[in-house]
């Protein structure tokens, strides 16, 4: 264990020495300080057609105030997005290309077990992705409920669901990175990635559609690939009443956002799918010829 | 002689071609042993199966009386790989101190042996600097003083000289023999054979997967010691007289007032009686040269005629 937190203790070195920490923050500050300014000026033109029709003050709850909580809605999907290309391409050559540039063989001729490394690389990118995630859905959030004073319902579900979603691509990413080449990993993981995506997709328009097959597709893809039910259910916790009677009204004819609190069996689905990613990588790596 | 390398048959089948095949040699403590042969003998695959990296596909492989695969064993192991790639991004300093970590060495003993090493292979004041910023051959300083740095009792260098000037390559050679002197044994693969003769006690000549011999250098040319000689003239008493101490290879008569003789003797105490009788015979001694048995030769010949050579020592 003690071996696996000096690899995990390398990787956000790494993560910090290469920049790639820096450019994240600074990229990511530009776009949350552009997003919130266009949140900003939403605020005050709302503001601005309240007084106009004489209203003293709106509800945050209310439908009046569906703009800024569409607004805080796609503000997370953007986020959700941004931590899932994160997630896989920092995490893409996590093992692949040490062992690609000849840098793993004088790593593994020392005391350390092949499955504490990779139990280390997972948990040093899981830091690094989970802990960025988590500062930007903050900074996002905390910025709309300052602009704004609109504070999804329930926040802290909601962006846990996401870290879980973020945790669980890492974890496959790793897997990837011990079984294929760097590139390889990284078009096979955005393939999934995809695969998910398109089960909520699938089960949206069999939803709307009352299409039973599609309906099955969309259920396999999304055990398959769970991170866009994890999204889903997120936005179930980050919608008010009247954002999700609207929903419901429109029979879930949108797939970016769900009406349905997520199946718990689906989230402990997630983990335990990140579990065994990482367990299959450590298994799969011990036995690999360098 | 206990073995610090014992491989019995090994065997390493990569898609049903056998890259080594049925390798057998002993390293014992505290030798400096050479692994030579030329490219795709299976001498990279055959270290990497001496160190855990590369599972055999069959016989027994022990080192330091255990597996590579057990940490406890790798514990005690230097290696400098051939492809000395490390991460760029560290200084050297955090680099030997993220193997000494990795080692098992006390945060105490990383801070005072870090610049020990460093010292040793020529990098001292450097280590502040990142390693991207580094030469090749300062890399190549820097795996070798990674390699060294947990004080380990087997030190495999995979071509240690290959990126270094002609200083640098002197500077390797002093710290193997000094490895020797502390104990340590070295498994030295390397294509100088110049550097092998002046620093291993045995060598191991590999072809395609298989030890086509081993031993010291004495037993792999038989135990014959060339020496060349130089008279001013060769009478016939006196050459009956070499003859009768040693077998008269090959002379050469073409320069004026000199006579050029190629000698084989079975000992090296039979020099002095070579001296003697030169000197009893009455002619002029202008050279009587013991030379070292010529690794390249034996390479050479071994390479092209390998069904000739003798299995030497096999373990």
């Amino acid at each position: 264990m003690r071996k696996a937190l000096l690899i995990a203790e390398l990787s956000l070195r790494e993560a910090v020495r290469k920049r790639l920490v820096v450019v994240l923050l600074l990229l990511t500050a530009a776009f949350v300080g552009f997003y919130l300014y266009g949140v900003w000026r939403l605020e005050g033109t709302l503001a601005q057609r309240a007084i106009d029709a004489g209203l003293e003050s709106r509800s945050s709850t209310g439908a009046a105030n569906i703009p800024i909580m569409y607004a805080a809605l796609f503000g997370m999907y953007l986020v959700f997005f941004l931590g899932s290309l994160m997630a896989v391409l920092s995490t893409v050559g996590a093992v692949s290309a040490d062992v690609e540039n000849g840098v793993m063989q004088s790593v593994l001729a020392r005391p350390i077990r092949r499955a504490e490394l990779v139990a280390g690389r997972w948990l040093g990118f899981t830091l690094v992705n989970v802990g960025y995630v988590a500062l930007v859905s903050a900074a996002l959030l905390g910025g709309i409920a300052a602009l704004t004073g609109y504070v999804p319902p329930d926040a802290l579900p909601a962006v846990g669901l996401i870290l879980l979603a973020v945790a669980l691509l890492t974890a496959l990413t790793v897997l990837g990175s011990t079984l294929f080449t760097t590139l390889a990993n990284g078009i096979g993981v955005f393939v999934l990635y995809g695969a998910g995506f398109a089960g909520g997709i699938l089960t949206a328009i069999g939803s709307f559609s009352d299409s039973p097959t599609l309906l099955t597709l969309g259920r396999v893809a999304s055990v398959l690939m769970p991170t866009n039910s994890l999204w889903l259910g997120a936005t179930y916790h980050l919608q008010p009443e009247v954002l999700r009677q609207l929903g419901a009204a429109s029979r879930g004819a949108n797939p970016l956002f769900s009406t349905d609190p997520i199946a718990p069996g689906m989230v402990l689905w997630a983990a335990l799918y990140a579990a065994l990613a990482i367990g299959l990588a450590m298994w799969r790596f011990s036995r690999r010829d360098l | 002689m206990s073995a610090t390398i014992e491989t019995r048959e090994l065997r390493k089948v990569y898609r049903g071609r056998a890259v080594v095949d049925g390798l057998s040699l002993t390293v014992g403590e505290g030798e400096v042993f050479g692994f030579l042969g030329p490219n795709g003998a299976g001498k990279s695959t055959t270290v990497k199966m001496l160190l855990g990296l590369v599972r055999p596909s069959g016989g027994e492989v022990r080192v330091l009386g255990g597996s590579p695969d057990d940490p406890g064993v790798r514990a005690q192991l230097g290696f400098l790989p051939e492809q000395f790639r490390f991460q760029t991004w560290m200084t050297g300093e955090e680099f030997l101190t993220f193997h000494g970590r990795l080692a098992g060495l006390a945060a105490a003993e990383v801070r005072t042996r870090v610049p020990e090493v460093l010292a040793r292979v020529g990098l001292a004041g450097r280590g502040r600097e990142a390693l991207g910023g580094y030469s090749k051959g300062m890399l190549q300083r820097a795996g070798l003083a990674a390699a060294i740095l947990a004080r380990p009792r087997l030190v495999f260098l995979d071509e240690p000289t290959s990126a270094l000037d002609p200083i640098g390559r002197v500077e390797v050679r002093e710290i193997i023999e000094a490895l020797r002197g502390e104990g340590v044994a070295v498994f030295l693969n390397s294509h100088l054979l110049a550097e092998v003769e002046q620093v291993c006690d045995r060598v191991a000549f590999v072809k395609a997967g298989r030890v086509l011999r081993q031993g010291t250098l004495r037993e792999l040319t038989g135990g014959v010691v060339p020496v060349e000689v130089v008279v001013d003239t060769l009478s016939a008493e006196l050459r009956a007289a070499l003859a009768r101490l040693a077998e008269v290879r090959h002379i050469d008569e073409n320069v004026p007032g000199r006579a050029a003789l190629e000698l084989w003797v079975g000992r090296e105490d039979i020099l002095p009686a070579l001296a003697d009788a030169i000197h009893e015979h009455g002619a002029r001694l202008y050279t009587l040269n013991p030379r070292r048995p010529d690794l390249e030769t034996m390479f050479l010949d071994l390479m092209d005629h390998p069904a000739s050579a003798p299995e030497v020592a096999r373990a």
